[in-house]
């Protein structure tokens, strides 16, 4: 595994340093198959004068996807699975589906979104070029420049700030928009409910 | 007189001279197998559809570099693309990167509003304002998603979607900078590579083919287990050209030293040889400049053919020269006034035979037939022109020429005995047994002899990319270039329904990256409206007030599109005008399964303007056709052959005729026998053996009892049959044919011509 790491990180072109802060994150970081907690998440969106604040809870299973559930302002729940993207507002007005096998833009921007919020520094070294320090005795921050061409349409830059776990992702899109979350209540557990795990399947 | 005839012909023949020169020069050889193809009689555009599909195609090398995992692809791949940058007079990458996409995105942004995918159209006409809005909302508070403008420019996300339909056109997909995809078991890179030079310009010397195979190497040295599959027309083009020199030195060079070396045996004296040879030349000359004059082009093929005119072009030198044996020099000229009669009536039947092949509309065959009949005339005129100037030495009969000459005497002759009868049935129930097994074929493959592993490398290279079939296509005409895209609209609905029942992976059209006038127009108005609400939606809920962005209030049109890089994709399936109709052309991918063309045929049924093209099924129709119709002109040549004869050898006519017939059964019983298919090359191989046969016959039945006659037709077979056997090698199926038709039937009239000569001390008079 060490050997892989170390052929991904020259293949992006990453310097020697910047290879032993990647390498001392990934020290820091739990090893998560399942996290859940609360977010945050502040977006500010051109044509808008204040951001977009919105917050609610979510769920990552490894190896199986993520729920983004909003509560405020307005319920809505997000399933993204590596097959697919859906999304459903509960009062039912709204609905769709994207099927990650037809969009493969989809599928990568799903892969990063995964690895975001495990903090899968390996997986994020494939397409980015990763740059950070370490702070304090537990707490690092890393600095994420796409080198794919595909992906640099879609983000500028993401920041990413954390101890144990991820704690902080700062979103700078190519158009411009800029997505704060702020994740809290960070927990290994409860394993899924049998809703969950339905939502997961998908 | 005769020097008056000979100075005119050496005008010419320095006329040609000066012309070859320029033609060598200039170099204007074809070796696109397209150039050989029949023009479409009924369809002209058909032609101009397959050309452009042809041209488009004609300077591309695309390659695919895999390996076992996406790293080692990549490294694999750079090595490939460095090995095939080094030389940039000769290969340029083309740009299928993301810059490409950056332009097409610049393009199409104003016009964003009108780009609707059917399930778009579908979804906006249904959705309520609640739905619109809700859906709106949802994706702006999404974390982050695939955008490609600014929120306000689509509140509802459609964008990425019609790209992702576009996209779908292609199993590449961006990745790391490069085009990847996903297939039989590795990870592949695409590249692709512009010929800088045209494919009609490439020589044997096959530069690309062999930077091709360097980069092979290196990949397979540096990167192992790594794959590289590499397809092109320039491939072919080269492959096709150092086949054809190849073989135009073997059959030309092999048959001209052949029949070199027959002289020397028979004549012990370089006069001959070199005499035979300067008409052989200059044969070769006229008959090249004659084809380049009245085709523009000469092809490959054509010269490779061509190889084989030698064997028949020194007949008239060595009638002369094995009639002027043993004579003195003073006889020369009356010998020649002698000779003429019987050399003119060959000369006849045989550029009659030759350009019968010109009949059929192939621009290939009409090549080779005219190139064939020039080359004999101007073959024929040197030896009546000059011969008599230029041989003015003695030439005493060789010990070889009087006993062969002598040995006719003892050649079996048919009379009517009971054992001559009997090997007379013998060969009857031959014949009919081996006409009773006679199969046909009428494929157009047989026109092409490229190497097996191009192929292979074609086929898995449109396997993994599903490229769409350039042989098979929907051609949709209409007034202007609107109605083509409104009718290609309607085609598409029908093969909808074809991709729906997977019969078809799916096609690529013009209007699939530009929607006709009228439906921008409808889809700008259904997305205004939609998106009006979605965003009235929005600012309610957030308490702002987001404005819709505005859009192009024109259409985007062909001219726009064509004018931009951005339509590289499609450019070579946009016609435009012929004529007063415009035209584009509708490609279809994964076109696997032959049962699927009669349901292909079907969804253009009704259509108005659109035609189902099948090239490779039309083309054998067309070698059908024409095989049967010269099966046809070849038994009322016989018959007018026949006449011919009468008219000057009266009832011993059949004597020079029926050894050709009889030649020419045994031929087609033999291929019967062992299996070998009746084709419309080998039809033409039938069609000269009548031309060529019965001279044998004319010049035994004119020189009765001469032995001279007879060397003189012992050498003419024993060198025709060495040019039309080393015919049999070419590597081209219809060459390989028609040499095979032509080596057979030649053996047989030639043992057979002298069974029917007349009895010693008879004469046709």
């Amino acid at each position: 595994m060490k050997r892989v790491l170390l052929l991904v990180t020259l293949l992006a072109g990453m310097t020697a340093s910047a290879q032993d802060v990647v390498t001392q994150v990934r020290a820091r970081l739990a090893d998560v198959p399942l996290l859940r907690g609360d977010f945050e998440q502040k977006k500010t969106v051109s044509g808008f004068k204040k951001p977009l604040v919105s917050r609610g809870v979510f769920l990552l299973a490894r190896e199986q996807g993520v729920l983004w559930d909003t509560k405020t302002p307005f319920a809505s729940t997000l399933t993204l699975t590596r097959k697919s993207l859906s999304a459903q507002q509960s009062s039912g007005a709204a609905a769709y589906h994207l099927d990650a096998s037809k969009e493969p833009g989809l599928a990568a921007v799903n892969e990063v979104m995964f690895a975001l919020l495990s903090g899968d520094v390996a997986a994020l070294s494939k397409r980015f070029r990763v740059e950070g320090a370490l702070e304090g005795a537990e707490g690092w921050k890393l600095t994420l420049t796409p080198t794919d061409a595909g992906l640099a349409r879609v983000f500028r830059v993401i920041h990413l700030e954390g101890d144990k776990y991820v704690r902080q992702v700062r979103l700078e899109e190519a158009r411009g928009d800029v997505s704060v979350i702020l994740f809290d209540k960070l927990a290994q557990a409860p394993s899924p409910t049998e809703t969950e795990a339905q939502r997961l399947a998908k | 007189m005769r020097s008056k005839w000979a100075i005119l012909w050496l005008l010419v023949v320095l006329a040609v001279g000066a012309h070859q020169v320029w033609f060598w020069l200039s170099a204007r050889l074809d070796t696109d197998v397209l150039a050989l193809l029949p023009e479409d009689e009924q369809a002209p555009e058909v032609g101009a559809a397959t050309r452009k599909l042809a041209d488009g195609a004609s300077r591309e090398l695309v390659l695919l570099v895999g390996a076992k995992d996406w790293e080692a692809a990549q490294r694999a791949a750079e090595v490939v693309r460095e090995e095939l940058s080094r030389d940039a007079s000769l290969l340029k990458p083309s740009a299928l990167d993301a810059s490409s996409l950056d332009v097409a995105l610049e393009l199409y942004r104003p016009y964003r509003d009108r780009l609707l995918t059917p399930a778009q159209r579908e979804w906006l006409t249904r959705a309520t304002a609640e739905e619109l809005g809700g859906t709106a909302l949802m994706k702006l508070y999404q974390p982050a998603g695939p955008r490609l403008t600014d929120w306000e420019a689509d509140p509802l996300g459609l964008w990425p979607d019609w790209w992702a339909a576009r996209a779908a056109e292609s199993t590449a997909r961006p990745r790391d900078g490069r085009l990847w995809l996903s297939g039989e078991g590795r990870e592949w890179v695409l590249l692709a590579f512009h010929s800088q030079v045209s494919a009609f310009a490439l020589g044997a010397d096959g530069h690309i083919t062999g930077a091709v195979e360097r980069a092979r190497a290196a990949v397979t040295a540096a990167v192992p287990d790594s794959r590289m599959v590499a397809a092109g027309v320039p491939l072919y083009a080269e492959a096709a050209a150092s086949q054809a020199s190849d073989e135009m030195s073997t059959i030309g060079i092999g048959s001209m030293a052949a029949v070199l070396l027959l002289v020397w045996l028979t004549f012990r004296s370089v006069r001959p040889i070199l005499l035979v040879g300067v008409s052989l030349v200059i044969g070769c000359a006229v008959a090249m400049s004659v084809t380049a004059l009245v085709f523009d082009r000469v092809h490959l093929l054509t010269l490779v053919f061509g190889s084989s005119l030698v064997g028949v072009a020194e007949d008239y030198g060595f009638h002369y020269f094995a009639a002027r044996q043993g004579r003195p020099p003073s006889e020369r000229g009356a010998l020649m006034r002698g000779l003429l009669p019987g050399m003119v009536m060959a000369l006849l039947t045989s550029v009659v035979a030759y350009l019968a092949l010109g009949i059929a509309p192939f621009p290939g065959l009409r090549q080779m037939a005219l190139f064939s009949a020039t080359g004999l005339v101007g073959a024929f005129l040197t030896v009546a022109c000059w011969f008599p100037h230029l041989d003015t030495g003695a030439l005493p009969v060789t010990p070889f020429a009087q006993r062969f000459a002598t040995s006719l005497a003892r050649w079996p002759r048919f009379t009517s005995t009971r054992a001559w009868w009997m090997g007379t049935a013998v060969l009857a129930l031959f014949i009919a047994g081996g006409l009773g097994r006679l199969k046909t074929r009428d494929d157009v493959r047989q026109l092409q002899g490229a190497p097996a592993h191009l192929i292979a490398d074609q086929r898995e290279l449109g396997r993994l990319l599903g490229l769409p079939s350039p042989a098979q296509f929907f051609l949709v005409g209409g007034q202007d270039g609107e109605q083509v895209l409104e009718r290609e609209a309607k085609l598409k609905a029908r093969l909808d329904m074809l991709v729906a029942d997977r019969l078809l992976t799916g096609y690529r059209a013009v209007s699939d990256w530009l929607p006709s006038a009228e439906q921008q127009r409808a889809d700008a108005r259904l997305s205004a409206r939609a998106e009006a609400q979605a965003v009235a939606a929005v600012a309610e809920a957030t308490g702002e007030s987001p404005t819709r962005a505005s859009f192009a209030d024109g259409v985007l049109t062909p001219e726009q599109l064509l004018a931009s890089p951005a339509s590289a994709a499609i450019r070579q399936q946009w016609l435009g005008s012929m004529g007063d109709q415009h035209f584009s052309i509708v490609m279809l991918r994964g076109l696997n399964a032959p049962s699927l063309l009669p349901h292909l045929a079907e969804a253009a049924r009704g259509l108005e303007g659109v035609r189902w093209v099948d090239k490779t099924q039309e083309i054998s129709g067309l070698l059908e056709r024409y095989r049967e119709l010269m099966g046809g002109l070849i038994v009322l040549g016989y018959v007018a052959v026949l006449l011919l004869l009468v008219t000057r050898f009266r009832r011993q006519a059949w004597r020079a005729w029926l050894p050709t017939v009889v030649g020419t059964l045994f031929t087609l019983a033999v291929f019967g026998w062992v299996g070998e298919p009746l084709q419309l090359f080998s039809v033409l191989g039938l069609m000269l053996l009548l031309g060529m046969g019965v001279d044998y016959g004319i010049f035994m039945l004119e020189h009765p009892g001469e032995g001279s006659a007879w060397l003189a037709v012992a050498l003419a077979g024993v060198s025709t049959l060495l040019s039309f056997g080393l015919l049999g090698l070419s590597a081209t199926p219809a060459l390989r044919s028609f040499g095979l038709t032509m080596l057979l039937g030649e053996v047989a009239i030639w043992l057979l011509t002298p069974c029917c000569r007349l009895p010693a001390g008879k004469d046709v008079s």
